[in-house]
């Protein structure tokens, strides 16, 4: 039975994923065709399908929403992972492949650059350990992690009071941000209660996730200099562990609230915007139509985080457009940049139309 | 307008905590100001942070964040699109490209010294299983959990328990929860008025109150005083576990069995 709920979990947090994230490859260059970076891109395309399906649900179903949610996006997560893998298989015919040279590369590495990239992998082992073995209280949990409950045990979506369990009407402020309704599906497809999914099993994904990102962050700054990428890891994992300067910072949600939307917003949502402008304003870069792409879905998908996720990742594509935009004197990739953010306008629109009581439910 | 200069000042301060970790950030950007040729890494590392922290210290941002019908109190996250670890760590590879080892070493010391080490939060505790809640919650929300799916129950807990019980049992309602344990909220709720708020619980007031609420359990801390034993009020003590006494109200159960009754004659 537990071998049988882990299969299946590695089935709906990795395998589904990464297949999803196959298909926008074929725009990209081989370069940027990493293991890592299909994972990241994944996740970013699972978490716009999340949207697409989970809001109409969220706002039409009254009954049954988590039902009904459920039998439309495994079928659509399914049929992407699919499609990734299909499309991967007849490009291969043409001389299309991933690029693994990064995971090969590591044989290659000096002594010391392989010690540093052990030492790399005890602090994120040690974080791994200390988030599941570890409780860290937070209070908001009683509102995020009762809301993963409630989808899978009463199966409504954002109709129950989750601190008394009274019926309330749709909570508009926070029924848009489906992350906690991620978890409770992947706890319902894996037979686990929602509360493991979010304190025991989410963070085992999530900050590893989060790393990968950030060595693809590092890939493209230190292009020229590949040997300080293990230095660059070893001390991004430590100021993770030694950046609980306040309780705002990104780095502390990371580790104390690591399951809940706001610290995936800190911690993916806006490295990645970073990463997808390293990689898009690299001048070699043919296959720009790719993270176009990506920041459009990015700048969506953030919304399951939290509705703020998105306003930062699309101001965030905003200002770094309009700064390339002068510096390279070409207005075209600030329209990109604007055109990147509609998806996001309009959940932003959806947004304000709920909380101001101009769309009633 | 310079009001808000300060309050945004204040939030900046509180965010960061004045620690070292942020003059470790400053003296990257500074070097990377200096140094930086590759253009693309100068506008995402250098400019866009600045740009952003004088815009976040703008009054007029603040305004219209709280105008756009975002909570003022998530001000702060504005700053979370400044990437200050990056800033550093990225600088300190740089500037410690020749000699790495001594880089790392130095490097690492800076950041262990000037930041705060997260796992010495107070909010972080051994797990006492894979639901990372109490066991004691878990073993109350067993004993009064309803027997059929479906079925409810409310039960008032203590306000440590509060914040755990739903996350475990959403079967379980209760006639308060977290929002009644936040001070600026400012609810009312004539369970917990009588529940918390008294030193000692006046007895015949809480049955008042539950019964209104239709609440048919009471769980009490063992230390908890009230004026008279709740027993000879007529609630059942069920069990005592981990330290907090379960209670039933015979007078509640009796008309929540009825109500499923009906429920269910109904269904029929």
């Amino acid at each position: 039975m537990v071998v049988l709920k882990i299969v299946s979990l590695i089935l709906w947090l990795l395998a589904v994923p990464f297949g999803m994230g196959l298909l926008p490859m074929p725009l990209l260059e081989k370069r940027f065709r990493t293991p890592g970076a299909v994972l990241a891109a994944g996740y970013i395309l699972l978490f716009t399908a999340l949207e697409l399906v989970g809001i109409p649900v969220v706002l039409l179903a009254v009954y049954n929403g988590f039902t009904i949610f459920k039998n439309v996006f495994a079928p659509v997560t399914v049929l992407c992972a699919a499609a990734g893998i299909f499309v991967t298989w007849r490009e291969k015919k043409n001389g299309y492949e991933l690029n693994f040279q990064s995971i090969s590369a590591c044989k290659d590495r000096s002594m010391e650059e392989k010690i540093m990239l052990i030492l790399f992998v005890v602090l994120a082992g040690v974080q791994l350990y200390m988030s599941f073995a570890r409780a860290s209280f937070d209070g908001d949990d009683a509102y995020y992690g009762a809301q993963a409950v409630i989808a899978q045990q009463i199966d409504t979506l954002y109709r129950v009071n989750p601190y008394t369990g009274r019926s309330a009407p749709l909570d508009v402020r926070h029924c848009l941000a489906l992350f906690p309704i991620w978890e409770a599906y992947i706890g319902s497809m894996s037979g686990i209660h929602a509360t493991i999914i979010c304190h025991s099993v989410a963070p085992l994904l999530l900050i590893p996730l989060t790393y990968i990102l950030y060595n693809l962050l590092g890939r493209q700054l230190l292009k020229e200099k590949k040997e300080l990428l293990p230095m660059f890891m070893v001390l991004i994992a430590l100021w993770q562990m030694f950046g609980n300067i306040s309780i705002y910072t990104t780095e502390t949600f990371f580790l104390t609230r690591t399951w809940q939307g706001k610290s995936f917003a800190g911690n993916f949502v806006i490295p990645a915007v970073i990463w997808i402008f390293l990689c898009l304003m690299e001048e070699k870069n043919t296959g720009r139509i790719g993270f176009w792409i990506l920041l459009t879905c990015l700048n969506f998908a953030g919304g399951a985080s939290s509705s703020l996720a998105i306003l930062l990742s699309c101001l965030m594509t905003a200002g770094f457009s309009l700064l390339f935009a002068i510096k390279e004197k070409r207005m075209g990739i600030f329209i990109k940049g604007g055109i990147s953010c509609v998806l996001g306008g309009g959940y932003v629109l959806l947004y304000i139309a709920l909380t101001h009581g101009l769309l009633a439910l | 307008m310079f009001g808000i200069f300060m309050e945004s000042l204040v939030i900046f301060k509180l965010y960061t905590g004045l620690k070292f970790l942020l003059v470790l950030t400053a003296l990257a950007w500074i070097y990377l100001l200096i140094t930086e040729k590759d253009k693309k890494i100068r506008i995402l590392l250098v400019y866009a942070p600045i740009i952003t922290i004088l815009l976040f210290l703008f009054p007029l941002s603040r305004k219209v964040f709280v105008a756009a019908g975002l909570d003022g109190e998530t001000y702060y996250r504005i700053l979370w699109t400044v990437p200050m670890g990056v800033i550093f760590v990225y600088g300190a590879c740089r500037f410690f490209a020749s000699h790495r080892r001594i880089g790392l070493a130095l490097s690492a010391i800076l950041i262990v010294l000037c930041g705060s080490y997260v796992y010495k939060s107070p909010y972080i505790s051994r797990a006492e299983n894979l639901y990372h809640i109490p066991d004691a919650v878990i073993r109350i929300c067993d004993l009064i959990r309803p027997e059929r799916s479906g079925e409810r129950v409310s039960a008032v807990m203590p306000a440590d328990l509060i914040h755990f019980v739903r996350q475990y049992d959403a079967s379980i309602n209760m006639p308060y929860g977290r929002e009644m344990l936040v001070n600026q909220w400012d609810y009312y709720n004539a369970v917990y008025e009588a529940m918390e708020k008294p030193d000692v619980v006046n007895m015949e007031e809480l049955l008042k109150a539950t019964r209104t609420e239709n609440c048919r359990y009471i769980v009490m801390a063992e230390h908890k005083r009230t004026d008279e034993d709740p027993k000879d009020c007529g609630l059942l003590l069920l069990d005592v576990i981990d330290g907090y006494r379960v209670y039933e109200d015979p007078v509640t159960a009796k008309v929540q069995e009825q109500q499923w009754q009906e429920y269910y004659g109904d269904e029929k």
